[in-house]
């Protein structure tokens, strides 16, 4: 009997062929991006397992304090402090080890590359059990030495058997290595996170700090930034709730009182969360949104097939009929369907394994994972997905058609009535509610996302150069000589010196007031540390007062000696100070409230108006612009005609004549942006094929539907053509049998995805201002394909001879 | 064998009601061969579907071997048909996507009969239909009358007692029309009783005996002499 019913399934499909591909191409759709999807979680959750003790180690992060209101809610990283603390707090953890990631010129003989290096605590090497090639774990108790991995190894030297070479930091520091360990996996924190972007290949010790630059081992409460990492590893018999337990205790007693204003709590993580923690930085629950899409293109293959299995299942009424009359029973009949719609959801399922194959390579390569589809640990899942999705989408075309009676299924009743025809109707609207949801959601976060590009020219970052590293002391000494001799170029227009360009995610802050020591008027200014040549070579116009200068006493701002700085700020810091107009701002003065020791006194000199300076997720904030040379890590090169890739080369050669010893580091600012947009591109991308693979599902289920359905009224057609209709008409009456339900899913769907949309519009602070309209033309999108889709074959249909439409039946 | 005592059968509508047997009283004996007549809509269908037990009357009683069937759930009373009844149709009610052989074998598929037995049932119904060199064809590739023989042996393969035949052979040409005039009568003279509708008074001549319906009344019900 079983084998019968598979004989029967089989020669079903092939007498049916266009409606088993529309079947077997729509599940296999939608199984392929469910699964892919569910590896893809499965991939981004499990990092660092291959490391012993990945589930006893946890990460020491922080929640961003109200006040910071820099667009993010927490990080998996801490002040270089809190490490050592929780190390002599906490007598019952195993281990306590921070990474500080530096970048240095390595030179290795003549060779050089700059390279991040993890600064690490020694306790590293107990945590995490890397493969020694050469050395072994005691390979950071010497403060001099450095662990490689087998790639640096061979690309530095040219061999892994490299114990006692010598490795030489920003031409002055030597240092030699000690462990030569086999290559973190790609899928490992170390190598994956976004923020980082260089793979983990040099790990020095933390002890050498003090040597290379003014750090204290203690570790400091000034900078809390990404890739600074604090692992913890505990015994076996405590918890990320014990120790998160221990670190709200410490925040209590241990962090002083002023740093409360940037982190409000410590978050502990689990180091196998470690790569996903990104996600929780900007608050964006991506993983979870990704669970929710490939589940709901899922949904919508299934109803896809639910739906045409339903209108098929109604042409074989009179076998059903006729099997009952023989004496089936409904079980035995259901069976035989569910069979039936078994044998197309396994076949669907052979065929998204094969794309997965071809899919995931792909992938891989493009976004740098090492993502598998490994068959035996998978197997169970594949097999349960397609037993469900065989059972829940036939289902129902099962019941429909078997639980007529066996007259009423021989004289096809079912087929000629409107048996099913709602359920058909709200399975086109959910199909397409769906659809319609994703679409518009698409369509708001890509105007969104122009939004911020668009917000982006307001600088002219096409036309920037920028170099790096300035802040290195090779570099820093000589950077008015390079600044002339750059400026000599025909084809260079300015450039500048700041401590950061536009659209880099960094954030430099100080409170400060109207008056001295008015904690109730104080309030938060960003910091630009800026030569005067910055305005010029971005087009910031001066809205009143005069440009900071090289020649005017106070304009120059050193730290710790001045105590009245001469500086510009935009517009609404005026606000915040209370000052109305530009002109009224000039020669008034504010006070910087962090400073402990000294008064600082800063007396606007010029106003400039309010830009977006860091971009992306952040508002417009108060900003303070000051000339402080010692500060300087960017240079802007402004190219505003002739060959850019020449005027590059010549910058090069500059370059290379000023500074011999370290060679440039330079990108264009439209680079930088591109890095900070990229998430948000890659984001709208993967949207934009979700809703793309639903909105085509929905599509092909409703040609196939209508395909069906306009062969059953293949008779009322004839005689409507025969009584003097017209093609239009008909035509009409057929697009219109769709177009209620697509009105009613887009009822639905578009409230929905205003909501949800509002949750994306909800991280930026410059915003569209017409997400209803956006909707609206979506969905009106949607509709108009929609009715393309049906109408199409219903003209097709509509034009047909009448003769030939009565003679069919 | 069949005893159908004062049946009503009403068809309701939203607005119409229509009576389509109206107190018929009908006993089949075995052995019998009966041909219904009659105008259209005046009841043979709806009365041989309830014969058949395909569909239950609306009142009155219905004693299939002396148990009383009327008012039996739809499981019940396909217990009792795929034992008991064999049916023939007049568009022969042959499933497209299965061959001959299994087509016939359809009608043994729900019996709980081992393979080699149907499948030896099967040849045996075939080589009586002479239709066994078209085993393996679709029903798509026969002729009508080859296709009412398939149907005829789906109906007989089971070596159910009772055969239900509406309008046998109201799409055959009079030659094959005969044929399976023929195959009936000779598997009445084997014992199987048959209860056959009919518009054609020539083949309602195969029968034993004729009940004449109108309006849902049995109005003569003749037995012709032996």
């Amino acid at each position: 009997m079983f084998w019968n019913n598979v004989k029967i399934a089989v020669r079903n499909l092939r007498k049916n062929k266009l409606f088993a591909f529309i079947n077997i191409a729509g599940l296999a759709i939608g199984m392929t991006i469910y699964v892919f999807g569910g590896l893809l979680i499965k991939y981004e959750q499990s990092h660092d397992v291959f490391f012993e003790k990945s589930d006893r180690t946890y990460i020491i992060g922080a929640y961003a304090a109200p006040e910071l209101d820099v667009g993010i809610e927490k990080m998996n990283t801490t002040f270089t402090a809190v490490g050592p603390i929780f190390k002599s707090e906490l007598s019952a953890v195993e281990a306590v080890a921070r990474t500080i990631a530096f970048e240095y010129l390595l030179t290795m003989g003549t060779d050089s590359f700059y390279q991040t290096i993890r600064f690490a605590d020694p306790d590293l090497l107990q945590i995490f059990d890397f493969s020694y090639v050469h050395g072994d774990e005691t390979a950071l108790d010497d403060p001099s030495g450095v662990i490689i991995t087998e790639a640096a190894a061979i690309k530095y030297f040219g061999g892994t058997d490299v114990i006692g070479e010598v490795i030489t930091l920003n031409n002055e520091h030597d240092f030699h290595v000690t462990a030569v360990i086999e290559d973190v996996p790609q899928n490992s924190h170390f190598n994956s996170l976004p923020v980082m972007d260089v793979p983990m290949d040099v790990i020095g010790p933390i002890k050498s700090l003090s040597r290379l630059r003014d750090f204290d081992e203690a570790g400091e409460w000034n900078n809390w930034s990404m890739g600074n990492m604090t692992y913890v590893l505990l015994p076996d018999e405590f918890d990320a709730a014990w120790l998160q337990a221990q670190a709200d205790g410490i925040y209590e007693r241990l962090v002083p009182e002023e740093k409360r204003e940037v982190i409000s709590a410590f978050w502990i993580s689990s180091l196998q969360h470690a790569n996903v923690a990104i996600w929780d930085t900007i608050g964006m629950p991506v993983i979870a949104v990704i669970g929710i899409l490939s589940f709901l293109v899922l949904i919508v293959a299934c109803v896809n097939y639910t739906n045409l299995a339903t209108a098929q299942s109604l042409g074989r009424s009179r076998e059903v009929g006729m099997r009952k009359t023989m004496g089936a029973g409904q079980r035995q009949l259901l069976s035989q369907f569910l069979i039936e719609s078994l044998v197309i959801s396994g076949i669907a399922m052979l065929v998204a394994v094969a794309a997965l194959e071809l899919v995931i390579p792909l992938f891989n390569n493009a976004a740098g994972k090492v993502m598998t589809l490994d068959y035996l640990r998978t197997l169970p899942w594949l097999i349960a997905t397609t037993a469900l999705v065989g059972f829940c989408a036939g289902l129902y075309p099962a019941w429909l058609i078997t639980r007529a009676s066996p007259i009423d299924a021989l004289r096809e009743v079912a087929r000629k009535g409107k048996k099913g025809s709602t359920v058909r109707s709200f399975m086109i609207g959910a199909q397409f509610a769906i659809s319609a949801f994703m679409l518009a959601i698409v369509a708001i976060v890509y105007m969104q996302n122009e939004k911020v590009k668009e917000s982006s020219y307001e600088f002219p970052r096409s036309e920037i150069y920028g170099l790096g590293r300035l802040e290195t002391d090779g570099i820093s000494e000589k950077l008015d000589t390079l600044r002339h001799e750059l400026e000599a170029l025909p084809n260079v227009d300015s450039v500048a010196y700041s401590s950061q360009v536009p659209y880099e995610q960094t954030n430099s802050t100080t409170n400060v007031a109207g008056n001295p020591g008015d904690e109730a008027g104080k309030f938060q200014i960003q910091l630009l540390r800026m030569s005067p040549e910055f305005l010029e070579t971005y087009d910031i116009p001066l809205l009143a007062g005069r440009n900071l200068s090289r020649d005017i006493a106070n304009d120059e701002y050193v730290s710790e000696e001045s105590e009245v700085i001469n500086v510009l700020v935009n517009e609404l810091a005026l606000v915040r100070l209370g000052i109305d107009r530009p002109e009224d701002a000039l020669n008034q003065r504010f006070y910087d409230l962090d400073e402990e020791d000294t008064l600082r006194e800063m007396v606007i000199v010029g106003v400039v108006p309010t830009q977006n300076i860091v971009g992306l997720f952040n508002a417009e904030k108060a900003w303070m612009y000051t000339y402080q040379p010692e500060t300087f890590r960017m240079g802007s090169v402004r190219i505003t005609h002739g060959n850019i890739i020449d005027t590059v080369d010549e910058i090069e050669q500059v370059w290379k004549r000023v500074i011999p010893e370290y060679p440039m580091q330079g990108r264009f600012l439209d680079e930088v942006f591109d890095d900070v947009y990229k998430i948000l591109k890659y984001m709208n991308i993967a949207l934009a094929g979700f809703a793309f693979v639903a909105l085509s599902l929905a599509l092909i289920g409703l040609f196939g539907l209508a395909a069906f359905m306009a062969a059953q009224r293949t008779k009322e057609i004839g005689v409507r053509k025969v009584l003097g209709a017209s093609s239009t008409q008909i035509a009409k009456l057929l697009v219109w049998q769709f177009s209620k339900p697509v009105m009613w899913a887009l009822a639905l769907a578009l409230p929905a995805a205003f909501f949800a949309s509002n949750l994306y519009l909800d991280f930026f602070a410059d915003r569209i201002e017409s997400p209803i309209i956006i909707l609206l033309v979506a969905g009106a999108i949607a509709v108009l394909l929609a009715w393309t889709t049906v109408a199409g074959h219903a003209f097709r249909i509509a034009r047909a001879n009448p003769v030939l439409a009565l003679r069919y039946e | 064998m069949l005893r159908l005592h004062n049946l009503f059968k009403v068809y309701r509508t939203d607005e119409v009601e229509t009576v389509a047997l109206n107190g018929v009283n009908v006993e089949i004996d075995q052995g019998d061969f009966v041909a219904v007549m009659g105008p259209s809509g005046c009841g043979k269908s709806t009365l041989l579907n309830i014969a058949g037990l395909l569909d239950n009357p609306t009142d009155g009683d219905y004693f299939f071997f002396d148990e009383n069937v009327a008012k039996y759930s739809e499981a019940q009373r396909s217990a009792i048909r795929k034992k008991n009844i064999g049916f023939i149709f007049q568009s022969f009610n042959l499933i497209d996507e299965l061959n001959v052989a299994e087509n016939i074998e359809l009608a043994l598929l729900y019996h709980d009969m081992p393979s080699a037995e149907r499948r030896k049932r099967v040849a045996g119904a075939m080589d009586r239909m002479g239709i066994a060199h078209r085993a393996r064809h679709m029903p798509g590739q026969l002729s009508g009358g080859q296709q009412q023989r398939v149907a005829v042996a789906r109906a007989v393969v089971g070596n159910q007692p009772l055969i239900l035949a509406d309008e046998p052979t109201g799409n055959l040409d009079s030659a094959h029309g005969q044929e399976v005039m023929e195959m009936l009568r000779s598997l009445n003279a084997e014992g199987t009783t048959i209860v056959m509708v009919t518009h054609s008074a020539a083949h309602s001549d195969y029968a034993r005996r004729t009940v004449n319906l109108f309006d849902g009344h049995v109005v003569t019900d003749n037995r012709r002499a032996a």
